[in-house]
Order: structure tokens, then sequence, then C-alpha cells
């Protein structure tokens, strides 16, 4: 002890005991010690007399080990926490302690049961694969804190495999007990270990998200690259279930042209079977995006005289998405003041199929004036 | 051999036998076990001896108001506790001469 025995006293020395026997109760402090002043003075008075004046400190020891005796003597379970302050590493130390304690416990019952042994060997003999990962996720972490990059499975650049291969190399020697080997640097390993355990998942999950965007991303530039002369935009689908598909995109709606190229409109479209033509499915509630706009359209199907709904009566009518209201019932309707139009059509008129009209083999052509 | 660790299983019987002389307070147990040749023994293991005799309920405990000190407070054995060194004399004395016994046989041979 540094403490020179002049700074001690009886009373501060009793404190000082009383003080180290926290944990127990008022009482049964005042209980053991509410003589300890008297005592230990008489023992001082009595020992200096033959002793030739100890400090309290020699003549009782650390007043720790004191508190201790006297608690143990009267049969007092010993405190489990130490009186003493803390540092900040034993409030990390505890937690993980404890974490490895019921660690070895679970392990210790596992190893009763005759199945283990041979999973034991097989894990100990993965235990590089959990260096790599380990490393794996120390870069994911490093990167993604420093906003180095998007976050891929693999680094791409130089610079980036460095970061990794550096981080794999440390985390190996450190595994195979080759570097880290002091104490300070061993503390900070076994957190990184504990925090790569926690991030593993977390880390996975995120870079198997942001792969999937990719893939996303990467799948809508390929069929947007080939819709450059669309007549209308489209919704990216990889199989389209029903619907009309040109070059692998579904359309939207269909612009018919009589053969001297002039637009028609109400056509009715069926299949060899008789079965309706339809470019869209969902009954009016679906966003579309032409070429040249800015406001997304929705469509709205064509009541014939029986009263149905028909949807394959092309150019599909619509409006602006912002004059739809959704109704009631659920359906998406336009509001009462607004009419639907035609959407804005590719071209205003068609190559003509035919040699201009009055030439000798316009004979079964429908004159232009023919047309609504 | 290190007495203290004999001393730890005996220390209530010692306590017990020195209280049922006289009453004493604390350091008073202490010097007297001292004086009876027991050195090694330490002051808080005495006390905490005497409170945990006195707890379980085989000493009694007072008081005494004095002019000149502090009060103290006096411990003297009751019935459970000179049953309870009677027992353990008998007990010490039969282990102590077993020892004797088998120490004496050791030497001789």
């Amino acid at each position: 002890m540094s403490v020179t025995t002049d700074v001690w006293d009886v009373a501060e020395y009793a404190a000082a005991v009383r003080r180290a026997l926290v944990g127990l109760g008022p009482e049964q402090i005042e209980d053991l010690t509410d003589d300890l002043e008297a005592d230990l003075a008489e023992a001082l008075a009595d020992e200096r007399h033959n002793a030739h004046g100890l400090g309290v400190l020699e003549q009782f020891g650390p007043p720790q080990d004191y508190a201790a005796e006297l608690r143990s003597a009267a049969g007092l379970a010993p405190e489990l926490v130490e009186p003493v302050h803390r540092t900040a590493r034993e409030w990390v130390a505890e937690p993980m302690r404890a974490v490895g304690r019921g660690a070895h416990d679970v392990l210790d019952s596992l190893r009763q049961q005759s199945f283990w042994m041979p999973v034991e060997s097989f894990l100990v003999a993965l235990r590089p694969v959990w260096w790599i990962a380990r490393a794996w996720v120390g870069y994911q972490v490093l990167t993604s804190l420093a906003g180095v990059s998007t976050m891929r499975w693999l680094p791409q650049g130089l610079m980036l495999w460095l970061l990794l291969g550096t981080a794999v190399l440390l985390s190996v020697q450190w595994g195979r007990g080759a570097w880290f080997r002091s104490m300070p640097l061993l503390w900070l390993a076994h957190v990184g270990n504990v925090l790569a355990v926690v991030m593993l998942l977390p880390v996975v999950a995120s870079v198997q998200g942001q792969a999937h965007t990719w893939e996303s991303i990467y799948d809508g530039y390929a069929s947007g690259a080939l819709a450059g002369n669309a007549d209308t935009e489209v919704v990216y689908k990889d199989k389209p279930v029903d619907g009309v598909v040109v070059d692998g995109i579904q359309v939207s709606n269909l612009f018919a042209y009589d053969a001297a190229g002039n637009p028609l409109t109400d056509i009715q479209i069926f299949d060899d079977r008789g079965r309706p033509v339809r470019t869209t499915f969902d009954n009016g509630s679906g966003q579309w995006f032409f070429p040249e706009t800015k406001e997304p359209w929705s469509f709205v199907s064509r009541a014939d005289a029986d009263g149905r709904q028909r949807w394959n009566v092309y150019p599909l009518k619509g409006a602006p998405t912002s004059e739809f209201t959704f109704a009631d019932d659920g359906t998406h309707a336009l509001t009462g003041t607004a009419t639907p139009s035609i959407p804005p059509r590719p071209f205003a008129k068609a190559p003509a199929l035919d040699a201009p009209a009055g030439s000798s083999v316009a004979a079964e052509a429908p004159t232009p004036s023919a047309t609504p | 051999m290190d007495t203290t660790q004999l001393l730890k299983g005996v220390l209530d019987l010692a306590v017990l036998a020195v209280v049922s002389d006289e009453d004493g307070y604390g350091y008073d147990v202490v010097r007297r076990l001292r004086a009876a040749g027991i050195e090694e023994v330490g002051d808080a293991s005495v006390y905490g001896t005497l409170r945990r005799l006195y707890s379980s309920g085989a000493l009694t405990s007072y008081v005494v108001p004095s002019d000149e000190g502090p009060h103290r407070k006096y411990y003297g054995i009751n019935a459970q506790g000179r049953a309870m060194l009677e027992a353990q004399r008998k007990d010490w004395q039969e282990f102590a001469g077993t020892m004797g016994r088998l120490l004496e046989t050791e030497v001789v041979r």
C-alpha cells in the first residue's frame, strides 16, 4: 500500500471497512461494526505499547481484507461485487465472461452426449472458414462505414481487394495464434470477433438486398434500352403472363391506321379464336408512362351496346392519373367532370399502303373520308 | 504447519471457552485468546465469530456504558452456548487424543 500510515486514523480505517462491506444491509453492517472504532483504538493502544507504535494499516492490513475476514467469520457470504471502482474494461468484461461461462456450461453438457464429438471435430475443422468470413464481414462494415462503395459480395477495384486481403491476413494470423498475443490487442481482437458474429447476418442480408436491387436495375436497363422506339411506355415484367408483347416488352395500347395511313378509332381486336385481345389487365388502376409525357396515364374501358365493359377497343382512352379517384367500391374511376381522351399517338399519319388516291389500284381501299 | 488454518476449525470452540470463563467485549476476547497462546488469530475473525455465535443463539449480548471511553458491547454465554461448548469440547478432546496417538505411533515407528 502506498498510502502513508499517517493518513489513516482509526475513524478513517473503520469507515473504509464499512465501505468495503457494501452489499450487506445497513443493519448488518452496523451489527458487525458497532464497536469497531473502540476495538481498533484499544488494539492499537495495546500494540503500540508492545510494538513501538505501528500505524493502523500496518497493524490491521488493508481495510478490504479486514472487512472480508470480518464477513466470513460472521458466516456471511463473501461479496460477489468488488466494492472498489470497476474500470470500464471490467464493465465490458463481466458480461462477456458471463456469456463465456454459459457457453462453457452448454459445451460441457453437449460433450456428455455421444453424438457431439464428431460434430465438434467437424466444426473445429471448419474454423478457417470462419476466419475468412469474419474478415469479409469486417471488410463490409469498414467500407460501408467509410462510404467507399455500395455493398457487393466481392470488392471492385484493386484498393478494395487489397483491403479485403489485409483483413483476411489479420484474421487468419490471429486465428492461427500467430499474431495479437499481447493483452490489449487480444482484447481488441476478441471484441472484433464478437462484433463479427453479431454483424454477420445483417451484413449478408444487406449485401443480398443490394445485389437484388442491382439485378433489377440491370434488367430494367436491358429492357428499357430495347424500348427506345416503342410507341408507349411499358411496365417491366420478367414474363408477361397475358397481353400484347412486342420485342419482349408488354404493350399498353394499340394504334390502328387504315390503308391510306389515317388513324382509326374504336377498333375491336380479337384473336383467332374470338377472344378479346387486351393489353392492360389493371382495369384502370395502373399507371402508364408514355414517351415525352411527365404525368402517368390510366385507361378506361369502353361500354358497348349491351353495357359490357370492353377493354379490347383501341386505342384505349384514358386521362392523366391525377384526374382519377378511387370510388367507394374500390374501383379507379374518372372524376365527374373529366372526359377520357385518346393518348398521344406515335404519329398522326402512317405511311399509306397503296399509291396515292385516284390511282387505278385503289379499288377496294376505303377512302379517307370513310373514317370517322 | 500453518496454524491459522487449524485455528479456523476450532475458533468457535476457543471463543466459547474464553467467554464461558467471563463475559467480554470484542477486543477483550482477542486479548484473552492471545494471552492463552493463540497468537495468530485475527481481530476481525474474532469479532465476526462473536457476532455469528450471538446470531445463532449461543451467546447473549449487552451494552455496558462507560464513563471514560465508548460504550462496549459485552458477550456472555447462555445455556445453548454451554451445551455447544460441552459437545465441541468432547469432540475436540477425542480428535486431539486420536491425533496424539497417531502421531505417537508415527514417532515410535
